[in-house]
């Protein structure tokens, strides 16, 4: 065998595709590769259009190896390869403007590892700059709709036909299992249960040493292993059943099996059973109690990236029942609202992709200007239930964008007013200020009173002089890309490789769906049913939107798995949490992003940034 | 004999006006590291070797040689620093079989060591030991050009400031695993062509442009003195 030098494998094993090769693939991919330290006076030399698969190590070059132009690239990029997936003799160009170590593999070594999925995949997803959408094929959302086939891991314990009675107890009692698969050439043909035991054969005093196909349960009922959890619950609750046998679609083969007791267990690590036990709370007390559970709950139970994916809107969803029920308690203690009122929550918590970061963000709506008294009840009514949601766990916001502040609890006419104030004067300052509140929703009280307030802003909000504004301000945040493509950190973070994923990316398209779902008069609050309604006339091409949204959902999983993973409620996500597919996703994302940025501009803002 | 009476005994170098003339791009380089039993090149043993090799700038990553070397003599430190233990030892190959490897690329090559004097010392008196055919080799020592560097910018060389991992971390070089005769190697190679580059060095830069900095020199091994 060749002698590979460590630092050679250590590079590889963290450059991804080929962080997944086996060590035989490795030393295919090594043989006749080099390691070249490109400067500017030898670049030419060792590199004029000779072909093969390069990777850098270090530096960074301006390279044309395709017929789209030049593209600037550093630590981790490949060029090269589009020779290869084209099947065409583009000739390479590289300019050194900072010379460093870069990989070629050879042309040979490269077709090889091509034939595999993994690596043709990834390399023309890269061409294709959709690397980004590969994490999100890659898993289905919840585990209620995952196929069984994913969510079933063990393998049936099953017996023949002609086997005892006893024989089959014995073997339920060894493999500690409540039920028994009965199989004639390896085929489904019965189930035998504890209960069909105690009630067929010690209850009839059959003898033990009958076959067991006179105590089973003839053609039971299965289900194919491409059906998902909830076809299976679904299915169990209709034939009254505990005991449900996963075969294969084609060949009826028991591939396992799914019990009462498996889906009491996923239930409780579904992340969604935490709202209905909020719901259930009496007091503040325990309300506060089952609220300070939430972010150990989800570190103990969201593990998979469907469950990320939905873990914003559970626990906005939750922050509303809290909400919903301190505004129960506070009525119940002093009777009921002097007039008609909506509690409208903001930002986050209106999007529905609240962190375990995110503060409260709210504000009361009134039918009409209060009375002294009417005042009272609600500053009343709004202290109680900030403070409650403080005590839950949501934190008080430093802002004091919240329903507690006078300023925040406006008639409906004044809601309004204040609306066209924002209209006329556009300043960065004030768009820094009220961006927030272009997210709103109603969680509480009287939603129609939301809903006027709505149907009268909408106009003003579509003004074009507003969406410049709005377009302007969102073009003065960067995506961290430097102008080679690296990635840039946050500047004073604790960890030196940390880039805020909220800041410099969800925050950005979040930004981009507001301008274009104001534009088109949309009043949904979330970023994705933002995305998913702007229609193809808005400038915005349903593909784009479609892409967007992905990267959204991406994001959203790196900063909540950050959290989770790391302790924290901070989005500052360091690149070396990140696997090395990850890396080449993220920062196809950011030019995405940024591209998107581009367009949103040069649409709403006659491309003055 | 201590340590320096060897060197200075061994080191004769000069290179010859043909060779002086020649250019780096005629060159094929051969980066390589010893493990020794002893930093005392009178008694330090062979415990390992490895060596890659490439051209001006270029490292060619399937050429990577590495043997551990079979001694009877008592392993010293290395066990310690290079984890070979006296079992992977008495497994090892003989020395010759690597120094006839090594004899056989010398002719159009520069070798390159990160202190090639205690190196080339021990080579030497391996090649003298087995009676092998003497052979001159051109080598290039990326300690010196470090120390050369280094003058350049202190009146007083900091401690420790010209070790390989000093070097390739000013230089922004990969990370190594220290102390495995390969990878060593392999980090020098990357270092030589980053100093190269620093000098301004091209494929057409004769030897002759490098002598000034102390690090390219010639020596002849198996030559008995």
């Amino acid at each position: 065998m060749a002698e590979i030098a460590q630092q050679v494998r250590d590079f590889l094993s963290v450059s991804a595709p080929f962080d997944m090769l086996s060590p035989t693939e490795i030393e295919h991919l090594v043989k006749g590769a080099e390691l070249m330290y490109l400067t500017e006076e030898c670049v030419s030399e060792l590199t004029h259009n000779i072909s093969g698969l390069y990777l850098i190590q270090s530096g960074q070059f301006s390279v044309v190896d395709s017929n789209k132009g030049s593209r600037h690239l550093s630590e981790g990029d490949y060029f090269g390869y589009p020779a290869f997936l084209d099947r065409t003799d583009y000739s390479i160009d590289i300019k050194v403007d900072n010379p460093g170590l870069v990989y070629r593999f050879s042309g040979d070594a490269f077709t090889f590892l091509l034939e595999k999925t993994s690596v043709s995949h990834f390399f023309n997803a890269l061409q294709s700059n959709s690397l980004q959408h590969q994490m999100l094929e890659d898993s289905n959302s919840m585990w209620l709709y995952r196929p069984l086939r994913e969510v079933v891991s063990k393998a049936p314990v099953s017996i023949s036909k002609d086997t005892t009675i006893q024989d089959a107890a014995i073997k339920m009692t060894e493999y500690r299992v409540s039920s028994l698969l009965i199989t004639e050439d390896e085929k489904l043909v019965g189930i035998v249960t504890d209960r069909d035991l105690r009630s067929r054969v010690v209850a009839e005093a059959l003898p033990y040493t009958d076959a067991v196909f006179s105590v089973m349960t003839n053609t039971p009922a299965s289900i194919s292993e491409n059906k998902t959890m909830f076809d299976a619950m679904a299915l169990m609750s209709e034939k009254n059943i505990h005991h449900l046998p996963v075969v294969k679609l084609n060949t009826q083969l028991p591939t396992g099996m799914v019990t009462a007791s498996d889906i009491v267990r996923l239930q409780r690590s579904n992340v969604l059973f935490i709202i209905g036990e909020l719901a259930k709370a009496e007091s503040l007390y325990s309300l506060a109690r089952l609220s300070w559970q939430l972010p150990h709950y989800f570190s103990a139970h969201a593990k998979r990236v469907g469950d990320f994916d939905i873990a914003g809107k559970i626990l906005s969803q939750a922050t509303d029942t809290m909400t919903r029920k301190l505004i129960g308690f506070f009525q119940e203690a002093h009777g009921k609202a002097p007039m008609l009122f909506a509690w409208l929550v903001y930002g986050s918590q209106a999007r529905e992709d609240q962190t375990m970061g995110s503060d409260q963000d709210n504000a009361l709506l009134l039918a009409s200007d209060p009375t002294p008294e009417q005042a009272d009840y609600f500053k009343a009514m709004s202290e109680y239930v900030c403070q409650g949601l403080a005590k839950c766990g949501i934190k008080l916001c430093d802002g004091n964008i919240m329903a507690s502040n006078p300023e925040l609890r406006l008639s409906l006419e004044k809601a309004v007013e204040e609306a066209k104030r924002w209209v006329n004067a556009p300043t960065g300052d004030a768009i820094m200020h009220f961006n927030i509140f272009l997210d709103a929703r109603c969680a509480a009280g009287d939603v129609s009173l939301f809903k006027q307030l709505q149907s009268r802003r909408a106009p003003l909000l579509k003004q074009s002089m507003f969406l410049a504004a709005l377009a302007r301000h969102t073009n003065s945040i960067a995506v961290p890309l430097s102008v080679f493509q690296k990635f840039v950190f946050e500047k004073g973070a604790k960890q030196k490789d940390a880039i805020d994923i909220k800041v410099r990316a969800v925050a950005l398209i979040n930004n981009i769906a507001r301008v274009y779902a104001l534009a088109s008069g949309i009043s949904e609050p979330g970023t994705l049913a933002r995305l998913k309604s702007i229609d193809a006339g808005s400038g915005l091409s349903q593909k784009d939107a479609k892409n967007l949204a992905d990267i959204w959902v991406f994001m959203n999983r790196l900063r909540w798995r950050h959290q989770l993973s790391q302790n924290v409620t901070d989005n500052l996500v360091s690149i070396s949490e990140l696997s090395s597919i990850e890396k080449h996703q993220l920062k196809a994302a950011f030019k995405a992003i940024d591209r998107a940025k581009q367009a949103m501009v040069l649409r709403f803002s006659g491309g003055v940034g | 004999m201590s340590f320096f009476r060897a060197i200075s005994t061994w080191f004769k170098p000069a290179l010859s006006k043909e060779i002086a003339k020649r250019t780096l791009g005629e060159f094929k380089f051969l980066a390589a590291d010893l493990e020794l039993t002893s930093l005392d090149a009178s008694e330090a043993h062979i415990t390992s070797i490895g060596w890659v090799e490439g051209r001006l700038n270029c490292i060619d990553i399937s050429s990577c040689e590495y043997g551990v070397i079979r001694t009877r003599k008592p392993l010293g430190q290395s066990p310690v620093i290079h984890g070979l233990t006296n079992e992977t030892v008495d497994d090892g190959e003989s020395i010759e079989a690597y120094a006839k490897k090594l004899s056989a690329l010398t002719l159009d090559y520069i070798w390159v060591f990160h202190n090639a004097a205690l190196d080339l010392s021990v080579l030497d008196r391996a090649y003298q030991k087995l009676s092998l055919t003497p052979v001159t080799v051109v080598y290039f020592d990326t300690l010196q050009m470090a120390l050369y560097e280094l003058k350049k910018r202190h009146q007083v060389v900091p401690s420790n400031s010209a070790s390989l991992s000093a070097c390739i971390a000013r230089a922004n070089l990969p990370d190594f695993p220290a102390h495995n005769a390969l990878d060593d190697a392999f980090s020098t190679l990357q270092l030589c062509y980053w100093q190269l580059s620093n000098l301004g060095a091209k494929p057409a830069t004769q030897l002759n442009e490098l002598l000034h900095t102390g690090a390219i020199k010639a020596v002849t091994l198996g030559k008995a003195s």
